[in-house]
């Protein structure tokens, strides 16, 4: 380095030593008052999304409660014709059985559509997809009203039979058990 | 939460300052202003722009502290980089330098000569107020390497790593920057004789 060089050096050593070394305090608060600022924006923020999110847990909540309610309450309606009309016959032995038998085990039994009596009234709807057997105790005369080919009886004249339901609940057919 | 500031890396008060650590954003800030704001005010030569400069760097901080990654470089190299780009900004705004013959109202040296008694050091007043004007007529690329490796006293090395370039190019421009003030120390002279 040079005589002219190392002087230039000490100089500029001198002038950075003539600085001031240090930023205003004034800095340090406002970016403190920054800070605190951002750090209470952040803890909102947070509890704003717990709070969003807890909303949202309980509104799922309360609606799976609500639908689970709703379809207990639908099957509660399907199986109940079954337990009214074998509930009246104690002495019958298989009352304590179920009353809503399987498709499937419909279906096994021997060509089960062949043994249901169509009723006049499933023409118009639609084919049945999936199927329901609910074994029912019923007066013969509301089959012959069904317009099923019985004889003349008495309206006391208690019989017991298999309704073939459909997937939208509506009997497709009819079967007699006695 | 910050246990013994003085021992904390400055890669830990940066975590500490993301999970929202005030203490360690503090330390951070008061280990490191002081860089900050000297090469600001030294590029700039206006304590306005270094003191905006300064607290905008420590902005960048606060907002994306994620943003510094120890393993491409220091801290102190990441804090110089973000102000040398707002500094940068900052002359780009005003004036692209300032030149031997601006500031005819004396503001820097009223402003960081203070109450100085002039009188008994006049001859060490001239000379280091020259020098600050010439280091501020300088063009910024050559500016900021005096800054750093003169006025900070940085090596070669970080200077390097500050700028983005090879330390060839530091010393190279390093070398021109000083044959420019040189060159204009003589001319005073000769201008004085």
């Amino acid at each position: 380095m040079s005589e002219n060089e190392r002087e230039l050096v000490e100089g500029l050593r001198a002038l950075a030593s003539a600085e001031p070394r240090e930023a205003s305090s004034r800095i340090e608060k406002t970016l403190l008052a920054t800070f605190r600022a951002r750090a209470e924006r952040r803890r909102r923020a947070v509890w704003g999304s717990v709070v969003v999110a807890g909303g949202i847990a309980a509104m799922l909540i309360v609606f799976l409660w609500v639908s689970a309610v709703q379809s207990a309450k639908r099957q509660a309606a399907s199986v109940h014709p079954a337990v009214v009309a074998t509930a009246g016959d104690a002495s019958e032995p298989d009352a304590s059985e179920p009353a809503v038998v399987s498709a499937q085990y419909a279906l096994d039994s021997d060509d089960p559509a062949a043994s249901f009596y169509p009723l006049p009234e499933a023409d118009g709807l639609p084919p049945a997809e999936t199927t329901m057997v609910v074994r029912v105790e019923m007066p013969l005369s509301s089959l012959r009203l069904m317009g099923l080919p019985f004889g003349e009886s008495s309206g006391a004249d208690l019989v017991q039979a298999d309704v073939l339901l459909g997937q939208d609940g509506l009997a497709r057919g009819v079967r007699l058990i006695q | 939460m910050l246990d013994s500031p003085s021992h904390t890396s400055d890669d830990e008060l940066l975590r500490l300052t993301r999970a929202g650590d005030e203490k360690a954003f503090l330390t951070f800030y008061r280990k490191h202003q002081g860089a900050v704001f000297r090469f600001a005010l030294q590029m700039s030569g206006k304590l306005e722009i270094a003191e905006e400069v300064t607290q905008d760097v420590f902005m960048v901080v606060m907002s994306t502290p994620q943003k510094f990654d120890p393993k491409r470089g220091s801290a102190n190299a990441y804090l110089y980089g973000i102000a040398r780009n707002l500094v940068l900004r900052s002359l780009d705004k005003e004036r692209p330098y300032l030149t031997v013959l601006d500031d005819p109202d004396g503001e820097l040296h009223s402003k960081l000569a203070g109450e100085q008694d002039l009188a008994s050091e006049v001859a060490q007043t001239e000379r280091i107020e020259f020098l600050r004007k010439a280091v501020l007529a300088l063009p910024p690329a050559y500016r900021e390497v005096v800054v750093l490796c003169d006025l900070t006293e940085m090596d070669y090395a970080a200077a390097a790593e500050v700028l983005g370039c090879a330390i060839g190019t530091v010393r190279s421009r390093l070398h021109r920057a000083r044959a420019l003030l040189m060159e204009k120390m003589r001319a005073t002279e000769r201008c004085a004789v």
